[in-house]
């Protein structure tokens, strides 16, 4: 860094070379396949012994999905899941984040509570519901009957409506813990003159949730479900491990689908072209999300 | 009714919390414990009917069993112990200097790029992974340690900048004007002043960073195959392969989320704070 | 000799002009202020003399050489902060040690050069503290050191005192300015205090929208001020203003406000037009001679006593020495030295 640069200058030039490596890395290994996924979205691709193979056919396999049945089934299946989870979630996360909030919940023990279903692996915790809800064996069946909810041993994830019903039951489990400690940040954040304003203004304990709890984390809600939509859209070890799609592609999701396709069935062109459709929904999510956030955050000049 | 009474309600309203505490505690602890007392029970207890839900005794063969049968967990622990650490640590390396280029430097659109680069944290892995599998299939990089360390420092650098520029923005603006006036140039005074001061964030960071390449899956199934095989996909393969036995299923199971869970016991208070910031830089 | 010099200099953020054609010579050994209220440019002013903003225009000289280009260090300057920005990790030895660790000098003699000034400070008890660990006075101590260390050329303080409570920032002023005539080294201060301002500087630049309204002794600019805004910013209490009307007079000029006519300085003879009328409230006397007025207020205040009255111009504050009884709503009278008036353009606010 020669003098000859004014101070400002100075700072430009090293901030460019701080973040040249990450940008580097970024762009080569995020940037390039995203360019490339919507090529690959208008070509035919096959593997053949281990060579790619690759033609150009325009808008076909967009063509070809539209029409496709088991398109279709996986997007509803898809949108199903992701309103179901989306609105599960965030209702529990909210309720966890108010109990923990609560003088009785500050206890250090119930946040490592959190912090545990979240650090577990998405696939080990498939690995664990597929034990507890197994048909012969499973504890959730043992349970049930012993407590006489049912009389004989259900297959849960043997019928389509089930299946995807306890896909969803694993998957809140473990997204929850993320969304509640996200909530419980915000609920803190909630100055305490308020809640003192409002018990000047005679306020009780629900009129206080109502009227200063609830608007002042309205951002930090809707923060937590965009973001949750967006991840919703990305489920794909439970589908892996619990179910691989069945019974009878019950539980097929988009993102499955595209795997499906393009490892099992080697159509690479047609699964860039699902996980192009799966690119732009989370595209507009994300869009949503930075409308939500970012119009507030102004860097100082 | 005093102020701290009515805020949080009387009597009955204890008595609410303290059911829904209960209620929470056995929703998010049960499963868990089940999974840790399967892995130390017989096969005989697990396929008990009914089902038993105190064992009456308790064994450490399904650990036994695990780690001493096909040397798969153990290699795959190891691989994912390189890999993790592999792009943590690089994405600190990489990401703490960039965090501060966007939260300090006058960078040209340093707006701009923070927000492209938290954007990538958004995309569906599947669009990314077909054409990485295909580039890496043609230059023979499928099925290697660092090639998915890569992969995955990608994904963790923008968790990094994410924790770090949020922590770095507030970071009162006289500290480096001194550094400055002290004669430091931006280098020397990120790495004497600003890094030092840091050192809680970037716990938080490389916590958040190692756990999430611990527990991918995804691009682990797609990039690779029989040398650097991670333990999700060892994980995966034992409740494909050894359905029947569940015991040990758990008990591999358990080994996988050993390390990580210490990780974020350890660590929790920066996780819980790592979360209070990223809320509120978004 | 000419320490510090600006000449036509200006700095806009984007579109928004901070500092308009700033013009300034600080001689060598002078203690100079920056005075102005917060948004007038008087920080970034000083952080441009620093080196840590640059210039959009103009030019910044020290002893007569161009120093735009220069880094801090270069410039051989040293900042005293608002904040004080103490390294919180760093020990207060360490701390006042960084500034020579990063000029690369010896242990030994960063060693000697630490004791020396903290000795002088009165800091040598604390070098091993964290700065959480001080006192907001003992943590501003530090920030002086870290500063003394350097044997600067020119010493910068950027408002260093307000975060202090009253009776300490007293204090430290008078530390500050007894550390001004011991060594003799070139000082630049910003402040927004004009009383701070006053008592320790040689001379003050009174800064108002990006441009320096006057630049000289506290004595000139308190008793000739330039400009109403610079009479109006010097005093406490403010001086009063009243619009009026200057007419010449047969023998002496004087000033009409209202119905009432005041006497003014010779000097204004022949002059007219319309003006805004500045007396100091301790220029008043209150007793049976004057214009008719009513006591309203009286707020004794321990070495003198502020009377507001109400008169057919209006209302002005009076400070008179001591305590002072008066009985609130009573009549009295008011009169005022004609050569205690300061008269301003009403249009220009120039002084005449």
């Amino acid at each position: 860094m020669t003098a000859n640069a004014t101070f400002e200058q100075r700072r430009r030039r090293v901030g460019l070379l701080f973040v040249l490596p990450a940008l580097l890395v970024l762009a080569v290994v995020l940037g390039y396949p995203i360019v490339d996924s919507v090529a690959l979205a208008l070509q035919q691709v096959s593997l053949r012994s281990g060579v790619v193979q690759q033609s150009w056919v325009g808008l076909d396999n967009f063509r070809r999905l539209f029409a496709d049945t088991t398109f279709q089934r996986a997007a509803l299946n898809t949108a199903y899941f992701s309103s179901a989870e989306v609105v599960l979630v965030t209702v529990i996360s909210l309720s966890i984040a108010i109990l923990l909030n609560h003088p009785i919940g500050r206890f250090g023990i119930f946040r490592i509570l959190l912090i545990v279903p979240w650090a577990i692996a998405p696939v080990a915790n498939a690995v664990l519901w597929k034990w507890i809800l197994h048909s012969n064996y499973g504890v959730l069946n043992g349970v049930l009957k012993a407590l006489g909810v049912i009389d004989v041993y259900h297959v849960w994830l043997g019928t389509p409506a089930s299946a995807l019903n306890f896909l969803l039951l694993v998957d809140v489990w473990k997204s929850v813990p993320f969304v509640a400690l996200l909530m419980l940040a915000g609920l803190q954040r909630v100055p305490n003159s308020l809640y003192r304003a409002a018990y000047m203004d005679g306020a009780g304990p629900w009129q206080s949730f109502l009227h200063v709890t609830l608007p002042t984390i309205r951002s930090v809600i809707a923060i937590a479900v965009v973001l949750q939509t967006i991840w919703s859209l990305r489920v794909f070890d439970i589908v892996f491990v619990l179910t691989r799609g069945g019974p009878a592609d019950a539980t097929v999701l988009l993102n499955f689908l595209a795997y499906r396709v393009t490892f099992n069935f080697l159509d690479l062109g047609y699964g860039s072209a699902i996980a192009n459709v799966v690119f732009v929904l989370t595209v507009i999510l994300a869009i949503v999300y930075v409308r939500l956030l970012w119009p507030r955050e102004r860097r100082a000049g | 009714m005093s102020f701290v009474k009515r805020r949080h309600g009387g009597p009955f309203m204890r008595g609410f919390v303290i059911a829904g505490l209960i209620v929470f505690v056995l929703w998010s602890a049960g499963p868990v414990i089940w999974l840790v007392l399967s892995s130390l029970m017989e096969q005989q207890a697990l396929i008990a009917q009914p089902p038993q839900v105190v064992p009456s005794s308790f064994t450490l063969d399904n650990f036994i069993q695990v780690l001493s049968a096909a040397a798969a967990l153990g290699h795959g622990i190891f691989n994912s112990a390189l890999v993790a650490l592999f792009s943590t640590a690089v994405a600190l390396a990489f990401g703490a200097p960039a965090a501060y280029a966007l939260a300090r430097l006058p960078v040209p659109r340093a707006n701009n790029i923070a927000f492209l680069i938290l954007a990538t944290q958004m995309l569906p892995g599947i669009a990314i992974a077909i054409p990485l599998f295909i580039a890496m299939s043609k230059l023979g990089l499928i099925d290697s340690v660092l090639s998915l360390g890569f992969v995955y420092l990608s994904f963790n650098l923008p968790i990094v900048i994410w924790i770090l520029r949020g922590f770095f923005m507030a970071i009162p603006v006289g500290i480096e004007r001194a550094a400055a006036v002290d004669g430091a140039g931006v280098s020397a005074t990120f790495w004497h002043i600003v890094l030092p001061i840091s050192i809680p964030p970037m716990a938080a960071a490389a916590v958040f960073a190692f756990v999430e390449a611990w527990n991918e899956f995804f691009f682990a199934l797609i990039l690779t195959r029989q040398n650097a095989q991670t333990v999700p996909l060892v994980i995966a393969q034992f409740a494909g392969q050894y359905q029947t036995v569940f015991g040990q299923m758990m008990a591999a199971a358990v080994i996988s989320v050993v390390p990580v869970i210490a990780l974020a016991i350890v660590f929790r208070n920066q996780v819980v704070r790592g979360f209070a910031d990223g809320m509120t830089k978004g | 000799m000419t320490a510090v010099e600006l000449r036509n200099v200006s700095k806009s953020f984007g579109h928004h002009p901070v500092c308009r054609d700033v013009n300034l010579a600080v001689s060598e050994g002078d203690f100079v202020t920056l005075l102005g209220s917060s948004g007038c440019g008087k920080t970034t002013t000083l952080n441009m003399i620093a080196g840590l903003e640059d210039a959009t225009a103009g030019d910044i000289l020290m002893n007569g050489k161009r120093v735009n280009e220069l880094s801090p260090v270069q410039r051989d300057v040293a900042m005293v902060f608002q904040n004080y920005a103490l390294y919180p990790h760093m020990t207060v030895g360490q701390n006042i040690a960084f500034t020579l660790k990063m000029r690369r000098l010896s242990a030994a003699e960063i060693r000697a050069r630490v004791e020396k000034v903290a000795r002088s400070l009165e800091l040598s008890a604390l070098l091993d503290r964290l700065p959480a660990q001080l006192s907001g006075g003992q943590q501003q101590r530090v920030a002086i050191g870290r500063a003394l260390v350097r044997e600067p050329r020119i010493f910068l303080f950027d408002e260093p005192f307000s975060n202090l409570d009253a009776g300490l920032r007293v204090r430290m002023r008078a530390e500050v300015k007894e550390l001004h005539q011991r060594l003799g080294v070139t000082s630049i201060f910003v402040t927004h205090d004009q009383e701070e301002a006053m008592s320790i500087s040689d001379r003050i630049a009174v800064m108002n929208q990006g441009r320096v309204e006057q630049f000289g002794t506290p004595e000139e600019i308190y008793n000739r001020p330039n400009n109403r805004y610079v009479a109006a910013f010097i005093g406490n209490p403010r001086i009063e203003l009243f619009p009026g009307t200057l007419s010449g007079g047969a023998t002496s000029p004087v000033c009409r406000i209202g119905p009432i006519e005041l006497q003014v300085a010779h000097r204004f003879l022949g002059c007219s037009g319309k003006v805004e009328l500045g007396v100091r409230p301790e220029h008043v006397r209150l007793g049976d001679r004057g214009f008719p007025a009513i006591v309203r207020l009286v707020q004794p205040v321990g070495p003198a006593t502020h009377v507001t009255i109400d008169w057919e111009g209006g209302s002005l504050t009076a400070s008179l020495p001591g305590f002072v009884r008066f009985e609130t709503g009573s009549p009295i009278h008011a009169e005022i030295d004609p050569d205690h008036f300061l008269i301003f353009d009403r249009e220009t606010g120039q002084r005449l």
